[in-house]
Formats: C-alpha cells, structure tokens, sequence
C-alpha cells in the first residue's frame, strides 16, 4: 500500500502512502465511571463512583456523577463530563421554570419524560451522558429508570450504566432480580441494598480501571436525601 | 389642558411637555389593590392585599418569586405584570447559567427600566401598566427595594407602596421607616401588614385569606407567606375602626410593636 522512501542525505525514513487521511477532531472524551440504582418500596438507592479519567490518566478522585434535580430525585450519570454538566444544567433550568409556573417542584415521573425529551432534542449531536435516574415516584414508591444517549428510557427495578456497567448488571440479575436463583425474592431494605452496591462497586472497580478512588451513596426515602461515601482502591 | 388632542398615541408630546399615554398607564398602577415594601439591613419584605372578583373567586396571586434572591409585587394590569415576571425569571435563570452567579439585583432592575422605557417610544407598543415593587438581596446581603413605574423611572426605597389607597400606607412607613433598620424579620412582617390595613378598602379587613407576605433576606431565600401561615402575625395587628382615626391607631401600633 505505501512505498518506503529513504532519503539520501539527511538519514530520515519516511512512509508515505497514497490514500488520503482524514483527520478528525473528536467533540466527545469518555471520562469513565460507574452509576447505580435500585428501587425499593419506599426508598431507591443510587450510587456512583467518583473517579474522573481521561485516557489512562486519572484527572480526579472525588468528582461526584450524582445531582439532586429534586428533593426526591437523583441524575446519575456517567460518559462526557462536560455533556453531563451542560444537561445538568439545562435539566436546572427547565425544572426551575416548572416550578415557578406549577408552584411545586416536579415529581419523579414527570423529571424522567423531561429528561427524555431533552436528550431526544440532540438527537443529531447527542450528549454523550449515559443516565441512570433514581428518586421516589407520586405515590411514594421508589423508582428507577434507565436511559440510552438519545432518550429511549424505561421505569425498572434497579439499573447501572457507564464503564462498569457489564460488572455491576449481572450481579444486581442475580441478588436483587432473583436470577437463576431458587429461593423466593426477598424484600431487601435500604440498608441491606447499600451493602449490595457497595460489594457490586467493589467487583467492578476490581476489574473497570474507570471504576475506583470512592462510592458516593445517596439514600432517597420520603423524607428526603441521605449521604455516605465508601472507600475503594486507588489503583 | 390639551389632553385630549395629544393622548391618542405614546409618540406624541402635549404642548406642555408631557406623554399623556404614559400617565394613563401610571393611572392604571393606581386601580390595582395596594402593595408594600420595606426593608432592614438584613431582610426585605413585601406585603400585598389579594383582590378577589368576587366571594365565588379566587384571592389574585400578587408576590411573585423572580429567584431566590429576589421576589416582586405587582399593582395594575396582571397579566403585564406575568410578562415582566417571566422575562426577570429568565434573565436571573440565564445570568446564573452563563455567570455561575445570581444575578445582581441592580443589573436587572436597570435592563427592566430599559424595558420599560422602550415601549415609551416606539409607535407601535403602549406602555406596561403595571407598578413592580421588587425586593432583592446583593451578593454582600444588602437589601435593596425598587419600584418601577411605566414611565420607566426606577427607584429604590427604604419603604414603599403603590396601587389603591396607598397613601395610608405611605403615611405609616414615613412614620416609622427610621426604626426599620433593626427590626427583626418579625417585626417588619408585622409592619408590612399594618401599612396593608390601612389600604382596605371600607368595612373590609386584612386577613388571612387577602393578606399575603413575602421575604428575602441575607440568610433567606425566597419565602411566601400565606393562608394560615399569617395568623400569628395578622393576630398582632390593630385592624382599622370604620372611622379614619389614625391618630388612635398610632398609638395602639406601638403597643403591638412592643412583642
């Protein structure tokens, strides 16, 4: 395909090739990370790690994903850092307005379509933020619902996204969707749920080099947001 | 004099060098039911008295939160006074997206005069009718209190009140403005609903269904008192007898100041 040309002079060896390149700036940096989320009938827990990477560099150890959009609601998101900090921002914004025109905050189900229509508004130059949305629902039931780029979302149980996310998944199949498993579903409480996370945290940072430094664990219950952060190894 | 040659247009002067299409707007501040405004050195307070149509409707909504660190009070055409709400909430809204800030007070205020001011001379738009009263907190946690008039003119007061029979009011707070600077928030609510009662209008009183109050102050953020919430402070007031005795009232005020 190429012809390597040696020059005579100078001892510089050149490859050449007579395909053009194209070269590209690339508007999008996967800063990696893992987010959580589990549903319970009165609480939802959510839990992100707070590693921010680039590359193989670690740029931050304590970067939180997590954003209270409500006193009920959580955003965790990981992918492009400066992505996820514009859709905060906007999601802020059109909360805000909500609230001014309605006179209360807007409930879970309805922050979960908003988010929805607002990644959909990108659809031709997404936000590159994978969303997992967690708070407590209109009838106090606890919610969890999972996104693609561009808005495809669906209310589940639980749910994880971003680079440790195939770690995370599994694990949440087996204990808390009761996957190939013969006992009887138990009902976890929020407590028994933190522990969870943090052993599903602890695998994926083992072996998601995105994926480490500490836990950051919210607990969203009626009465509002409880924080607790959990160390994981630095390497 | 000429009044009614030259009040067709807000583009044309009379011979006397005034724009009649903006006094009749100024007129329209003054149907409004009252408003009121005062502040201390931490807290700004604003007061207003909700008119209903009627016993079947509902009180108008008249304090409205533009961010947390600023609240407006209307007086006059509701519905402009909505439109210059909205555009101070996306202002503020948009300064802190941009900025990262809330936005200073007295840079809002003077693109609102601006806005003002624009309808005075273009043919095409007539003039907001509607008086803001806008408490604010800056970013050192002084309260400023201004009022915009559809003139244009902005000001900024101690303590103020617009719209119907608001000299009564006006009256109470040259009275007793100079004690304001170290009231407690309390205190300046209680003042706040005294000015009020004197603005309603014949054998009608303040209460907790037409009063409404709302704070901002250097620890505060945006803050709406209504409904229940106001009974401990409507119970501290003297409400006005059927006759314009003020003198009496003085005196009775400052026994209910001393709580």
């Amino acid at each position: 395909m190429g012809t390597l040309m040696a020059s005579t002079e100078e001892s510089s060896v050149v490859a050449t090739t007579s395909l053009p390149i194209e070269h590209r700036f690339s508007p999008y940096d996967f800063n990696g990370g893992t987010v959580a989320a589990v549903s319970g009938p009165d609480y939802v827990v959510v839990a992100a790690d707070t590693r921010l990477s680039s590359g193989y560099e670690i740029k931050s150890r304590n970067v939180t994903k997590l954003h209270a959009l409500t006193d009920k609601c959580i955003l965790a998101s990981a992918g492009c850092k400066t992505d996820v900090d514009q859709l905060r921002s906007v999601l802020d914004i059109r909360g805000k307005m909500y609230q001014y025109n309605h006179r209360k905050p807007m409930n879970t189900p309805s922050v979960a379509q908003m988010l929805s229509v607002t990644l959909y508004g990108k659809r031709f130059f997404p936000y590159y933020a994978f969303n997992v949305l967690a708070g407590i629902d209109a009838q106090g039931v606890g919610a969890v619902y999972s996104y693609d780029a561009i808005g495809s979302f669906e209310r589940t149980q639980y749910s994880a996204a971003g680079s440790g996310q195939a770690y995370v998944i599994p694990f949440l199949d087996n204990v808390i969707g009761n996957r190939n498993r013969l006992e009887e579903k138990p009902i976890l409480t929020a407590t028994e749920v933190v522990e969870l996370l943090k052993d599903a945290f602890l695998s994926a940072g083992e072996r998601d080099i995105y994926t480490g430094d500490q836990v950051e664990i919210m607990v969203v219950t009626r009465d509002g947001i409880q924080t607790q952060t959990f160390a994981l190894k630095a390497d | 004099m000429f009044r009614n040659q030259y009040d067709t247009d807000v583009t044309v002067w009379s011979p006397e060098g005034r724009l009649l299409q903006v006094e009749y707007a100024m007129e329209s501040v003054k149907q409004g039911s009252a408003c009121v405004g005062l502040r201390s050195d931490t807290t700004c307070v604003l007061g207003a008295l909700k008119r209903s149509v009627s016993e079947l409707s509902s009180h108008q909504k008249k304090l409205l939160e533009i961010d947390d660190h600023i609240a407006c009070g209307i007086a006059g055409l509701t519905a402009d006074a909505r439109s210059l709400a909205k555009y101070m909430q996306t202002e503020c809204l948009n300064h802190k997206y941009v900025y990262g800030t809330p936005i200073p007070p007295h840079q809002l205020m003077a693109d609102l005069a601006d806005k003002h001011q624009r309808t005075t001379q273009i043919y095409v738009r007539r003039p907001f009718g509607v008086g803001l009263l806008i408490s604010s907190v800056d970013s050192r946690g002084v309260p400023h209190l201004y009022q915009t008039c559809p003139s244009g003119n902005l000001y900024e007061f101690y303590a103020s009140a617009i719209g119907a029979r608001s000299q009564s009011a006006r009256t109470y707070l040259e009275k007793h403005y100079e004690t304001f600077a170290t009231c407690s928030t309390d205190q300046l609510i209680v003042h706040a609903l005294q000015a009020l009662a004197g603005c309603v209008s014949g054998d009608d009183e303040l209460t907790v269904d037409n009063g409404s109050i709302a704070i901002v102050g250097k620890d505060q953020s945006f803050t709406l008192i209504e409904g229940d919430a106001l009974k401990p402070y409507i119970d501290q007031l003297e409400q006005k007898a059927d006759n314009d005795d003020e003198e009496g009232e003085e005196e009775k005020e400052s026994e209910a100041m001393e709580t």
